[in-house]
């Protein structure tokens, strides 16, 4: 039997569909493609690549599986049971999270065996939980109580006959962000992958087994991580919940509005939840192309600096040299005046906080008035072809790319701090997609291994020219990347750098023609839009201008004191924190947080988004291209928009891709922009190049908003401890 | 067969034992009704067909439908108002997807403050509770152009690429997937 004939052998290895599958192969030169297979779930038809799970092919027909312990963007770890379902054929139900589907399989989702299945799981997880849904916080939009309701049994076995009580676990100190109550804890180990996986720590981890397993960190420490909030989203049950949050407010009566973080320049997508004109909390809100589903700490946690060291009301300052509370009228009339005496003497500058709207509306009322002396405060070289070809200042290829890079390297700048999103997008391709990274500057931790070609600018010239072993690698790569930060291109010869890399850029050979090399990461939520609109960046205009009113839009940073400055210059303030800006400040104009108005801004990529209302402003405080505009009118060059949608025509008059939310605006002329940067007159410094924030402690507070964080601050200090114990590393 | 014959042992003896329902047949059988006459066009002139001919038809209006005019919605409500159209996203705190994958309008936000008395949230607006669902993105848009509201449209990328997971990768050795902690 087991024995062949000669030629049924030969028959079977000609038609063998092995044997056709290498032909095909050698004669078209490419790899086919394996075929799709076809699974039948619930009787519904739904063909799949081979490898999917069967969750995942569930998932595609819109039949959702419960689930606790797996989840889409972390690896599969199959220990919750949640999702048993049954297959036709095999006598015990499958985990559908980890069991690739096989041709011709029959699932069952709702099938008698499978509703049992969940039943018993669900009713050994309650076994060990305690039942305190209404003093728990995540009570209301936890997945263990709802699931328990849909797929719970009616009744519970459960009787405490030794009167010992339910398992528990004592409470973890993670630190000042997120709060543990362990014995809610149903070891899905979510939180344990997300550490490991996004955030690169490998502090989270399971100690025991059975009863007696224990998710924790085992010795007591911080769980040191720019991206810990996270963790309290993942968590299915209310075992993490937010420190700050906790018992303020519940779901139900929570409103959420859809906005924009403007704490960097990544423009993460989030959901404000407001009650009672109060900003409860900050949650992430999906955008496949920029925060996937992750929210920075800063972003998520400084909430609670939008109610400190707020403007609320107009001020001047008197003979005293004190600021005093004025109404509107006095202080605008006021300012008004000095400005009309200013005749063209005036000039702004622009902070990191500055919206679309406020910039366009304060730069035609400064034409109006016959100035040009429009600045941000943070700057960009005007060598080259400067801020006129966009390409040149913006994160060209995307933060989604950054994930698909093969070689990445970074140049002056600390992704990690800077936009932890996109570190978390470059860990990502270093975890799945296999790329290196390299980085000029700093020796620095991004959470994953990267060769360090160390900090001289030089480095980037030997690379440039073949005479450093890097760049053999940058000429191989399929699709390089390049990221250099804004701060590094602030340097006195940051023109000369940017053009170092954009001749490092032009030499690289991607694959894809239109993959883009150069990237340029901002620090600041404002910078793209006022270079788009045509701010000057950096205030040696300022400086030069001997000028007689200095306008600071939100300007916080500290870039001009009142010694550079003329002893009769009058210096107006519009924002919302009496921060650096407010204090030298002769007059007050309190502004809106960008919680608080309906705004445009660009992040790095060169999208547009806006922010909602989800509170109105605190006290007197106005939108800020409406106080510009009321300004305007008593100034005696009234502005030409009266409503948010006339303001947005404007921009769009200037620049359509302000208005094109949710768009990617791509810039290009990278030729042009190399060819120009040839004439930089400015030479490589030898000093070393350096980044601000290089370690977490200085990651916390870094803006007027944050820096108002009482949040903020605990975590400055829980770092700064948790840095002199004697188990960190 | 059998069950048919158990249905007629039971109205047999409904109708034995009750007396009530037997009286009930008994009165509603011989009374007499005034037959109604279904087609009273027999009954009306030539001209008075014609026009109920007429109001039968359907008039077609040329141009969108604006109901603001008449909706009785205060002027300030209509002008002023900024609807936004959007796609609810997964919420991130919950693995559930059933509650999401339509449309939905919601107004801008107005003033809110708590209420001194209970501490509940009070608001100004009449619309702030208003949120409709719709199917698609167009049938938002219509309705908004029906009542006269100024409309956006927020785009959203939910959107993800399915790429198949496995669960072998955890343990891959020559892959950085490879996990170390539990």
């Amino acid at each position: 039997m087991l024995r062949l004939t000669i030629s049924r052998v030969l028959n079977e290895a000609k038609s063998s569909p092995k044997h056709l599958f290498v032909a095909t192969r050698s004669q078209s030169g490419e790899v086919k493609k394996p075929e799709k297979i076809e699974v039948f779930i619930d009787d519904k038809s739904v063909l799949v690549e081979p490898g999917t799970t069967v969750l995942q092919a569930a998932a595609m027909i819109g039949i959702e599986i419960p689930r606790f312990c797996y989840h889409e963007r972390l690896a599969v770890a199959g220990n919750c049971r949640m999702c048993l379902v049954e297959v036709e054929k095999s006598p015990k139900p499958v985990a559908a999270c980890a069991m690739p589907v096989m041709k011709g399989w029959r699932i069952k989702t709702d099938s008698e065996m499978t509703r049992r299945a969940r039943e018993g799981i669900m009713e050994f997880l309650l076994v060990n939980h305690p039942l305190d849904c209404p003093i728990c916080d995540q009570g209301g939009e936890c997945d263990l109580q709802d699931q328990s309701m849909a797929f719970g049994s009616d009744r519970s076995r459960f009787t405490d006959i030794d009167f010992s009580g339910k398992r528990a676990v004592e409470d973890k100190d993670i630190g000042p962000l997120v709060k543990t109550i362990m014995t809610r804890c149903i070891h899905c180990t979510r939180c344990i992958r997300f550490a490991s996986e996004i955030a690169g720590i490998n502090d989270l981890g399971t100690t025991g087994r059975g009863n007696d397993m224990q998710v924790g960190t085992y010795i007591e420490k911080l769980f040191m991580s720019e991206l810990s909030g996270n963790i309290i989203d993942l968590c299915p049950v209310g075992a993490l919940t937010s420190k700050p949050y906790s018992f303020t407010a519940r779901p139900w009566e929570i409103r959420k509005v859809d906005s924009i973080d403007v704490l960097d320049a990544v423009g993460s997508n989030i959901v404000v939840s407001t009650r009672t004109g109060e900003v409860m909390r900050i949650v992430p809100r999906v955008n496949e192309e920029i925060n996937e589903e992750w929210l920075a700490d800063k972003s998520r946690f400084s909430y609670d600096g939008l109610k400190r060291q707020r403007l609320v009301t107009p001020m001047l300052r008197d003979k005293d040299g004190e600021l005093k509370a004025v109404d509107w009228e006095a202080a605008l009339v006021t300012v008004a005046k000095v400005i009309k005496h200013a005749g063209d003497k005036i000039g702004v500058i622009a902070g990191g906080f500055a919206d679309a709207e406020a910039l366009i509306a304060l730069k035609d009322l400064l034409n109006r008035l016959g100035s040009e002396a429009l600045c941000t405060e943070h700057t960009f070289p005007l060598d080259g072809s400067g801020t006129d070809l966009r390409s040149s200042y913006l994160l060209n290829n995307k933060i989604a790319g950054a994930e698909e890079a093969d070689l990445v390297l970074l140049v002056g700048t600390n992704p990690r701090f800077e936009a932890p999103l996109l570190n978390a997008r470059l860990r990502k391709g270093w975890v799945h997609n296999e790329s290196n990274v390299a980085s000029i500057g700093p020796k620095i931790d991004l959470t994953y291994e990267h060769e360090h070609l160390g900090d001289n600018p030089s480095v980037l010239q030997q690379i440039a020219c073949g005479q450093h072993q890097f760049s053999k690698k940058l000429k191989a790569a399929k699709k390089p990347l390049i990221i250099v930060g804004a701060e590094t291109l602030e340097r006195k010869d940051g023109g000369a750098i940017l053009s170092a890399v954009q001749s490092l850029a032009a030499c690289t050979q991607p694959e894809d023609s239109h993959w883009k090399v150069l990237n340029v990461l901002h620090k600041v939520a404002s910078q793209v839009a006022a270079l788009d609109i045509g701010y000057n960046p950096g205030i040696d205009k300022i400086r030069e201008g001997n000028l007689k009113v200095l306008f600071l839009l939100g300007a916080d940073e500290g870039a001009i004191h009142k010694e550079d400055l003329p002893k009769d210059c009058f210096i107006i303030y519009q924002g919302h924190h009496g921060d650096q800006g407010a204090n030298i400040a002769d007059a007050i104009l309190p502004g809106a947080a960008y919680t608080e108005k309906q705004a445009t801004y660009v992040n790095t990529e060169g999208r547009a988004q806006q922010t909602l209302v989800a509170v109105s402003p605190p006290g007197r405080a106005r939108e800020d291209w409406k106080i510009i505009r009321a300004l305007s009118e008593i100034v005696g060059a009234k502005l030409p928009y009266d409503n948010l949608n006339q303001i947005r025509d404007r921009l769009d008059e200037i620049a359509p891709h302000l208005t094109k939310y949710g768009a990617v605006e791509g810039a290009n002329y990278f030729k042009q922009a190399e060819q120009l940067s040839k004439n930089t007159k400015t030479a490589l410094e030898s000093q070393p190049i350096d980044v601000k924030i290089k370690e977490l402690q200085d990651y916390y507070m870094t803006d007027s908003i944050s820096r108002a964080s009482t949040t903020m601050s605990k975590c400055v200090q829980a770092v700064l401890k948790q840095k002199q114990s004697k188990y960190s590393n | 067969m059998s069950s048919n014959l158990l249905r007629l042992k039971n109205l047999s003896k409904c109708s034995i034992s009750s007396n009530w329902a037997a009286r009930a047949f008994s009165t509603s059988a011989p009374r007499q009704v005034e037959p109604t006459i279904k087609n009273d066009i027999a009954l009306l002139n030539p001209d008075e067909i014609e026009h109920k001919k007429k109001m039968q038809e359907l008039i077609t209006v040329e141009g969108t439908t604006n109901l603001a005019p008449i909706s009785g919605v205060p002027e300030e409500h209509i002008r002023e108002r900024r609807v936004r159209i959007y796609e609810p996203p997964k919420n991130c705190m919950q693995s559930g997807t059933s509650n999401i994958g339509h449309w939905q309008i919601d107004f801008d936000a107005r003033e809110r403050w708590e209420n001194p008395l209970m501490g509940w949230c009070s608001s100004g607006d009449p619309l702030s509770n208003m949120q409709v669902d719709f199917s698609s993105k167009d049938e938002a848009i219509e309705y908004c152009e029906r009542n006269g509201w100024q409309w956006f449209v927020q785009k959203s990328s939910l959107e993800k690429k399915i790429k198949p997971k496995s669960y072998g990768i955890n343990f891959s050795w020559n892959k950085r997937t490879r996990t170390s902690t539990k």
